[in-house]
């Protein structure tokens, strides 16, 4: 009975709840609107439901955000397919309020919707709301239907298919930016729905007006759409029509089209193939990397290697080299560090040679560049360059460089430098290692931050698997072990956790003679942090050593910290051991 | 392209409308297309030096050829020129002040740069004495002169990235490195539109739809004395050109849509709407229902960006401006501020506090019963607000003897609404003296009608008392409704694919 009852009330329920002065209720009770609408059952959400929504949209928009979600996935609720079209109505009002994320919101559910409607229903009901928002009074409506336009036209008749493409080209002329600004960056969405035969003629005269706007933020959503459209032109048309557009842009005079320019030019070149770019696009490249603006040669720099890829090598050396060596010693930081990150993938393009006499000048000159995040970012690719000319001929700069990165004054660098040791150790080899890098590497250990003290525990770590246990045995061990009586509590805590990170790598038998005294010992510490951090450890170690050696040496000492006067030590001390029983019970 | 297009230009620029306009912009821009006057710091690699040099010889066979060497050279005084010849000397003058200079680096061509800046003197001087109307050629070469020294673009804000967005902190303003020059300029121009001699139909050509958006987009500009100076010129042109206002009003929307729906980046808002407050002093009365729209649409959507507090003031005006004009607007512009009521950020919330009380100051009590249920009840909320600042200013709208009276005539409405608010306060606030000031507001309702007061708190005792059950009765009927939906089928689901989300919140619980 109870379930009859409450099939009679839903919509009073909501009607109920979306009158109170609670948002949060009322967000709630839009939100479970498939309840409501799953307890009504499909005819009635169809007949008393959505109207309802309809009419009842003047809400905060939070509520309204809720509701343009929901409704996208609303069709099984009021029947299937065939009656998802009584959810356009209410979608279609929230294309038309003036918050933005809303808008999008609505028109991301009417996408869904339509995508999943019979042709015959688009052509009777998706396509009228298309017109109609596309001839709102408000400009929110207008933008809304731009991004729509993409799911009504491939099921629209020839006939309507020319009515639906005239009025795309007449928001793109709209006479509010805001209206050219939606249809320039959904052109490219559109486009890929119109067949071949228009998009020469139709679309590109779109394009081009867009291309001529008088607002810089349209031009460059006009920019975004140049590699999708190159996309779709035969490459023959993409070369006649794109290209010239894009060397147009290259020479825009607002730094904004011409930074788009710069970040799509990789993707454009793709479209028109390999040998238009070289011919048409290497000029306007040359020109970006060397634009005014640093914003602009921060993104043409960050594509170099990309760019040069599609390249031959000898036509990166005679063009693009030039301007890597002047971008090496740009004014701006941010350029130098954006070319640095990348630079070291030019090596395999160029080959050992040129790489050798052109490009090893540029890293060593980035290896001492003011700026650590230059540095650190040619440290990180070294591989890509040691696979081509080996490391030797950079080692002797990249020394100092990590000395100084890894004394830094900004824990960061310190720590990004950290991350990069153990690359270095596989690339740069034992022998170096020891010589040079593995006093760092214990240094850090003792680091004011705590940050670095971890990071250096877990590098210890990552080195004795790169090196192996007998490396790290006759390396790593004595040296670690002999910090535990370092004054500083904080410091034998690092060695404890050092310790607990290393134990798997030792194996049972180093653990067991070397590690587990050193930690037993620290039981006796008088810091109290020390002592629960010896728990935790040991707790750690059960798993690895021997069952005997448990009974005899950790769960004595376990006991014993189960009875200090801390409460902490104590807590820690139970929770080791009751991990001891638990292990020992499995096995 | 411009190449082609440049050297179809003949060599004495005669100054002739749009093409010429373009022309002198890209001839700057040379290379990139970049203007010269750049304000960034990276001035790096890529200045030819060359560049400012070719563009001052094109610039200086005008009509009173000075020189062919390079570099420009002073023309003769208008004084030595009899008066037929004065507008010509003019024309020539604009046309030398044309040559655009590099100031990121202040010792490059500076004998130069000065005689620039001394002409532009001469050609102020010369408007404000000036007592003949200017010629179509006088008219097309300023344009021209203005475009060419002031349409560029601004270089990207590494400030407002590398601040991290901080709101509310003030920056040292940016300055413009070429400011002695575009003073000049803005002077000029100013006083050329001001001018009785700029004939505003022949003026309409060349100070058209497209100068004017130029113009706009340059308020965008990171120096005040910049936008200070667009502020004076754009309400010069607004007031001589009658046939441009309604596209000004346009174009002005647009920034604000752009600003609001966008971007959320604009620095000279505070200045356009400083124009716009005397430009709505002027419309006529009754207002026209494109002005309304501009109210509902612009003005009140302005109030929700972040940054709302640093042009705050001058919306204000605007928007107690339009309710001086119809007083029947309060009422929507109450319920549109509601609307964009800023509840997660403390500091707008004290700062629409106080603007709600200057509209409820010109606010007539039929508007003030059109909106007075939610605006209550968003008073409510602010006088329980934890922050003490919020609590005081919503508290503090008591003080005020128009509010006062236009709340005692409809307490039967608002009372109920308010009382549990300060009951709240009184037994949880923490601080001294928002309590203080509860008691106050209390003690003014005792005083208004004592017999609803104790009503309403005998009411709001009750309700607490109710809340619990409320809430469990809300809870059940829920419940309900998921078991009714449970049976129902759905079309491509069946019933129990359909999850009920007690039975995830009861996983939930139990982790």
């Amino acid at each position: 009975m109870a379930t009859m009852d409450a099939l009679i009330y839903p919509i009073a329920i909501l009607v109920d709840e979306l009158k109170n002065d609670d948002i949060q209720l009322r967000l709630n009770s839009i939100r479970r609107l498939s309840t409501i609408a799953r307890a009504l059952g499909e005819e009635r959400t169809r007949k008393e439901l959505i109207p309802f929504l309809s009419e009842n949209n003047d809400d905060q928009d939070e509520v309204l955000l809720a509701m343009a979600g929901e409704l996208g996935v609303f069709i099984p609720y009021v029947g299937g397919v065939e009656h998802a079209h009584v959810l356009l109505s209410p979608l279609e009002t929230l294309c038309t309020v003036e918050e933005t994320c809303v808008r999008d919101k609505a028109v991301e559910s009417l996408c869904r919707i339509g995508a999943q409607m019979k042709e015959s229903n688009i052509v009777d009901w998706f396509i009228p709301v298309v017109k109609r928002l596309a001839a709102g009074e408000w400009f929110t409506a207008r933008v809304s239907s731009c991004g729509i336009f993409h799911i009504a036209y491939p099921s629209a008749p020839d006939q309507l298919k020319a009515e639906l493409r005239t009025i795309y080209g007449q928001l793109c002329q709209d006479d509010m930016p805001m209206v050219r600004r939606a249809a320039a960056s959904n052109l490219g969405k559109f486009a890929a729905t119109v067949e071949q035969s228009y998009l020469k003629t139709g679309i590109m005269s779109i394009f081009d007006d867009l291309t001529q706007d008088d607002q810089d933020s349209v031009r460059l959503l006009a920019v975004e759409g140049c590699a999708a459209l190159g996309k779709l032109l035969e490459p023959q048309d993409c070369v006649a029509h794109i290209l010239p557009v894009i060397v147009n842009f290259s020479q825009d005079k607002s730094w904004r089209v011409r930074y788009m320019v710069a970040n799509q030019l990789y993707e454009l070149c793709e479209a028109a193939g390999p040998e238009h770019s070289r011919e048409h696009l290497v000029p306007a490249y040359v020109r970006l990397l060397r634009d005014n603006e640093a914003e602009v040669r921060i993104a043409a720099a960050g594509k170099v290697t990309k760019f040069c890829r599609i390249l031959s090598p000898q036509l990166a050396i005679q063009r693009i080299l030039p301007c890597v060596k002047e971008l090496s010693s740009d004014s701006s930081q941010h350029v130098r560090s954006a070319l640095a990150s990348v630079i070291m993938g030019m090596a395999p393009v160029l080959g050992k040679d040129a790489t050798i006499e052109q490009l090893l000048p540029i890293f060593l000159s980035l290896l001492k560049d003011e700026f650590p995040d230059v540095r650190l970012n040619i440290i990180s690719k070294l591989d890509q360059v040691n696979q081509v000319i080996g490391i030797d001929l950079l080692s002797q700069s990249l020394l100092p460089a990590i000395v100084e990165l890894a004394e830094d004054r900004h824990w960061r660098v310190r720590l990004a430098i950290i991350e990069y040791i153990p690359l270095l150790a596989s690339q740069l080899g034992v022998g170096f290692f020891n010589d040079k890098l593995g006093a760092l590497c214990m240094q850090w250990l003792e680091d004011k931050v705590f940050s670095i003290r971890e990071a250096a525990a877990n590098n210890l770590k990552r080195l004795a698997e790169e090196f192996g246990p007998e490396w790290a045995m006759q390396h790593i061990i004595p040296r670690v072990l002999e910090k535990i009586n370092n004054p500083h509590y904080l410091c034998r805590m690092t060695i404890l956790q050092a310790i607990s990170l290393l134990a798997p790598v030792m194996g049972a038998e180093i653990t067991c003679q070397k590690l587990l005294p050193v930690v037993i010992n620290s039981s006796k510490d008088r810091v109290p942090n020390i002592k629960f951090n010896v728990a935790k450890v040991l707790q750690t170690l059960v798993s690895i050593l021997d069952q005997s050696v448990v009974e005899k040496t950790v769960k004595p000492c376990l006991v014993e910290l189960s009875e200090d006067p801390d409460v902490d030590v104590r807590y820690y001390a139970n929770q080791a051991l009751q991990a001891c029983d638990q292990i020992m019970m499995s096995s | 392209m411009w190449k082609g297009f440049l050297s179809k230009l003949p060599r004495k620029s005669s100054a002739s409308g749009r093409g010429d306009l373009d022309s002198g912009q890209c001839s700057n821009g040379a290379g990139n297309g970049n203007p010269t006057q750049r304000t960034s710091s990276c001035g790096g690699s890529s200045v030819p030096s060359g560049r400012s040099t070719s563009t001052i010889k094109r610039m200086s066979s005008a009509i009173f050829p000075s020189s062919v060497v390079a570099g420009i050279e002073p023309l003769v005084s208008f004084k030595n020129v009899p008066n037929s010849e004065k507008q010509n000397l003019f024309v020539s003058k604009l046309n030398l002040c044309c040559a655009v200079f590099d100031f990121s680096d202040p010792n490059k061509s500076s004998a130069e740069k000065d005689i620039k800046r001394q002409t532009l003197l001469d050609l102020i001087d010369f408007v404000d004495s000036c007592n003949s109307r200017f010629s179509e050629p006088v008219i097309a070469a300023s344009s021209r002169m203005f475009a060419v020294n002031l349409f560029r673009v601004f270089p990207p804000n590494y400030r407002s990235s590398s601040s991290g967005g901080g709101e509310g902190e003030e920056d040292e303003p940016m300055f413009e490195p070429a400011w002695s020059h575009l003073q000049l300029v803005y002077e000029l121009l100013l006083k050329f539109i001001g001018s009785s001699s700029l004939d505003s139909k022949m003026g309409k050509k060349y100070f058209d739809h497209s100068f004017i958006v130029k113009l706009l987009n340059l308020l965008d500009s990171e120096d005040p004395r910049e936008r200070d100076c667009l502020k004076t010129i754009l309400h010069r042109i607004y007031g001589k050109f009658m046939v441009h206002r309604p596209f000004i009003r346009k174009a002005v929307s647009n920034i604000f849509y752009h600003f609001v729906f966008e971007t959320d980046r604009h620095n000279g808002i505070a200045e356009l709407l400083e124009v716009f407050g005397s430009v709505i002093s002027g419309f006529a009365l009754p207002l026209k229902e494109e002005h309304k729209i501009f109210l509902w649409r612009a003005l009140v959507p302005l109030h929700k960006p972040k940054s709302v507090g640093v042009y705050l003031q001058q919306l204000t005006y605007c928007v107690t401006q339009f309710i001086d004009k119809d007083p029947k607007l309060a009422g929507s512009v109450i319920i549109g501020l509601l609307r964009y009521w800023p509840v997660t950020n403390s500091q707008k919330e004290v700062m629409f506090l106080s603007e709600i009380e200057e509209i409820l100051e010109s606010t007539s009590m039929v508007e003030f019963q059109k909106c007075m249920v939610p605006l209550f009840r968003r008073i409510a909320h602010c006088i329980m607000s934890s922050h003490f600042q919020v609590a005081e200013r919503a508290l503090f709208i008591w003080n005020n003897d128009h509010i006062i009276n236009l709340i005692a005539q409809n307490r039967q409405m608002i009372m109920p609404i308010i009382v549990p608010a300060l009951e709240h306060n009184s037994q949880n606030h923490w601080n001294q003296a928002v309590l203080n000031l509860t008691a106050n507001v209390k003690k003014i309702f005792s005083e208004m009608d004592e017999e609803l007061f104790s009503a309403c708190l005998t009411k709001c005792k009750e309700d607490e008392e109710k809340q619990v059950s409320l809430e469990s009765k809300r809870r059940l009927t829920w419940e309900k409704l998921e078991s009714a939906a449970a049976f129902q089928p759905v079309t491509g689901h069946t019933a129990v694919l359909v999850g009920r989300q007690p039975s995830a919140n009861l996983i939930a619980t139990l982790i």
